[in-house]
């Protein structure tokens, strides 16, 4: 039993933190005030960019480089529509995802079944060690170690720096920014953007670490899940990373118990992470709402 | 910095601008012509020449079988725009048309599964519209007892159709005689659409363009339309008018719901005759975008529609020509609807 735990918990941290770092993104984005359903677009190019990259240049890093730039260019048309054009930020948001799933079937069917160099393993020293902790952390790729830092980092900059401030100005009150003379266009569209980058390193972990594999449509709605995910975290870096290894659990439970022999309805299990999520927004209710920042509320009312 | 969900009839691309035809006309050419352009740049890298293939997408789409194959694709998108345009009037995001059209199709097929006759068909229309119905109503329940947003929500359970679909399929009404790729059995004949009169496409055009007529009507001539319009536009007055906002809110999306699961059913009793994996080809989200170019006007929601099945049957030639993946046409769908969305309609002043 205990070895089940130890299973689906080392499941969750492996299979949350592409989840997490597309959530991280969508974090920032929601925080500066735009919701973009086009992070699972930016998941997509960026597993394909991550994994193609990496196939042809033969490191894994320079794969993982590519999928940040990949996810980033595509935010930049989410950006670039909501942000200067004034288009709506639900069907702009579909768009550039049927846009994303359009490039990578373009230009990934070369890569289906190709095989490419990944991330592997790495155990770290002495902390490997430890029971269960040592198992459930310290035996992952090197991607899933920076993920480890990645939400603290992002919960420290959006708490107590002057760019942090200004992006949480930017979500909650936009007009101050102008009288002080910024922009808060200019600050929405690179959250925005950096927000698709971060979604494009998840997918890329998730295509060079996760999967060892491209095929078309492989995020399977993970962007989607970010998005919900952030909503029901209530906008807090740190609530994200415990959100999305839920869904890791989710995700891992299905496996874990089928190696031992229960035979559980594959379906229902897929369909898991998406009650969960219905389920949490559901309990939470309006208090989500309550919590959202001011320009978002507009969206979401 | 809002987003637009309420109709606003001035700003429609597909409604000639109010500011002059020659500057919207222009403008309409030149998006246009940048993401044709931008498309045939990507057809560029990948070795295909554009020009031929972009002649060969149009001319396919001119042959009479690919009309006949226009309109049998757009007769679901037609109901499923009409799924996002109902509940959009009253201020509601259905993103979820996809799930309804889903559960509609399971729905259709499991009423065939057991009723067979002639009373079968409108039976499965029936339990399609009412399965469409169900799905959204899940959505609009938690959006009005406990406040979730209803466009996060629709799209959760997109996904949780398409599992309830797979399952079905690959479980307990799997075909036990089919080979190859797993699927329910196909529909007996009578339990199929009748072809409208020596061509190819099925009744369901018909269905689908009554039920527009219908919510054309109701939107714009009926006092249920009107209140449906109040509540969209600012639903604090339409509370203090005294209209009942929470039920409003559920009808438009039980609505918009049963539209989706009818583009559901008339889809399988039309054309697949069984459920199999990928029977809904993105029809749910193809249809939220037509409905948004239309900027949620039923009539304008019509021709996107059509002009976006034209698009999926010319990306069919696209494969066949060219031997690119068919999906490659969600590219050239996605930077038509940018390129219109972003630079044919008025920058709003907000």
């Amino acid at each position: 039993m205990s070895d089940l735990v130890v299973d689906v918990l080392t499941g969750a941290v492996r299979g949350g933190t592409a989840i997490m770092f597309a959530a991280l993104g969508e974090t920032l984005a929601e925080r500066a005030g735009v919701v973009n359903l086009g992070t699972e677009g930016s998941m997509l190019v960026g597993a394909l960019a991550g994994y193609a990259v990496a196939a042809e240049t033969g490191t894994p890093w320079a794969g993982l480089a590519a999928g940040l730039v990949a996810g980033g260019l595509l935010a930049l048309v989410h950006a670039v529509m909501v942000v200067w054009r004034r288009a709506d930020q639900f069907a702009t948001g579909l768009t550039v995802m049927f846009l994303g799933l359009g490039l990578t079937s373009l230009f990934g069917a070369a890569y289906v079944g190709r095989a490419a160099p990944g991330f592997d393993p790495v155990a770290v020293p002495l902390l490997s060690d430890l029971p269960v902790l040592g198992e459930v952390l310290f035996h992952h790729d090197p991607v899933t170690y920076l993920s480890f830092a990645a939400a603290p980092l992002m919960w420290w900059w959006l708490r107590g720096t002057r760019g942090g401030l200004l992006l949480r100005t930017a979500g909650e009150r936009a007009d101050v920014l102008h009288v002080h003379g910024y922009r808060p266009g200019l600050i929405r569209g690179a959250a925005v953007v950096a927000g698709g980058a971060l979604a494009g390193v998840g997918g890329a972990q998730l295509a060079t670490a996760y999967a060892h594999a491209w095929f078309e449509g492989m995020t399977a709605g993970r962007g989607f899940i970010a998005v919900a995910l952030v909503i029901f975290a209530v906008w807090r870096p740190l609530w994200v990373m415990a959100g999305s290894y839920l869904f890791g659990a989710a995700l891992a439970l299905a496996p874990a118990l089928q190696a031992r022999g229960l035979s559980l309805n594959q379906f229902a299990l897929d369909a898991l992470p998406f009650l969960i999520t219905l389920a949490i927004l559901a309990i939470l209710g309006r208090r989500t709402l309550r919590a959202a920042p001011e320009e978002l509320r507009r969206v979401f009312t | 910095m809002t987003t637009q969900l309420t109709p606003d009839r001035v700003a429609s691309p597909l409604l000639a601008p109010k500011s002059g035809f020659g500057p919207a006309l222009a403008r309409w050419v030149g998006a246009l012509a940048g993401a044709i352009a931008i498309f045939s740049i990507l057809l560029l890298t990948k070795g295909a020449d554009p020009i031929a293939t972009l002649v060969d997408m149009v001319v396919s789409t001119t042959t009479g079988a690919s009309i006949e194959q226009i309109v049998i694709k757009a007769a679901p998108l037609v109901l499923a725009a009409m799924a996002v345009v109902l509940p959009a009037r009253a201020g509601l995001a259905n993103v979820g048309g996809e799930g309804q059209v889903i559960i509609g199709a399971v729905a259709g097929a499991g009423v065939g599964l057991v009723v067979s006759g002639p009373a079968a068909l409108p039976l499965m229309l029936i339990g399609g519209a009412l399965g469409g119905a169900l799905w959204a109503g899940l959505a609009v329940a938690l959006r009005v007892t406990v406040g979730v947003n209803e466009a996060v929500t629709t799209l959760l359970l997109n996904y949780v159709a398409l599992d309830v679909m797979l399952y079905l399929i690959y479980e307990p009404w799997k075909d036990a005689n089919g080979s190859g790729q797993p699927a329910t059995p196909p529909l007996a004949i009578e339990q199929r659409l009748p072809l409208v009169g020596g061509t190819a496409v099925h009744m369901g055009i018909v269905l689908a363009l009554v039920a527009a007529a219908a919510v054309w009507l109701t939107l714009r001539h009926t006092s249920f339309g009107f209140r449906l319009s109040v509540v969209g536009g600012n639903p604090e007055a339409a509370r203090r008018a005294g209209l009942p906002v929470a039920r409003l809110l559920v009808t438009a999306m039980l609505l918009g719901g049963a539209l989706a699961g009818l583009a559901g059913v008339i889809h399988l009793a039309g054309i697949e005759f069984k459920l199999r994996p990928g029977l809904t080809t993105n029809i749910g989200y193809i249809a939220f975008l037509a409905a948004w170019l239309a900027r949620h006007n039923p009539l304008p929601a019509v021709a996107a529609a059509f002009m976006l099945a034209a698009i999926t049957v010319g990306g069919d030639s696209l494969q066949l020509d060219s031997g690119l993946p068919a999906a490659t046409v969600n590219v050239l769908m996605a930077l038509i609807l940018l390129a219109v969305l972003g630079w044919t309609a008025k920058r709003s002043t907000s």
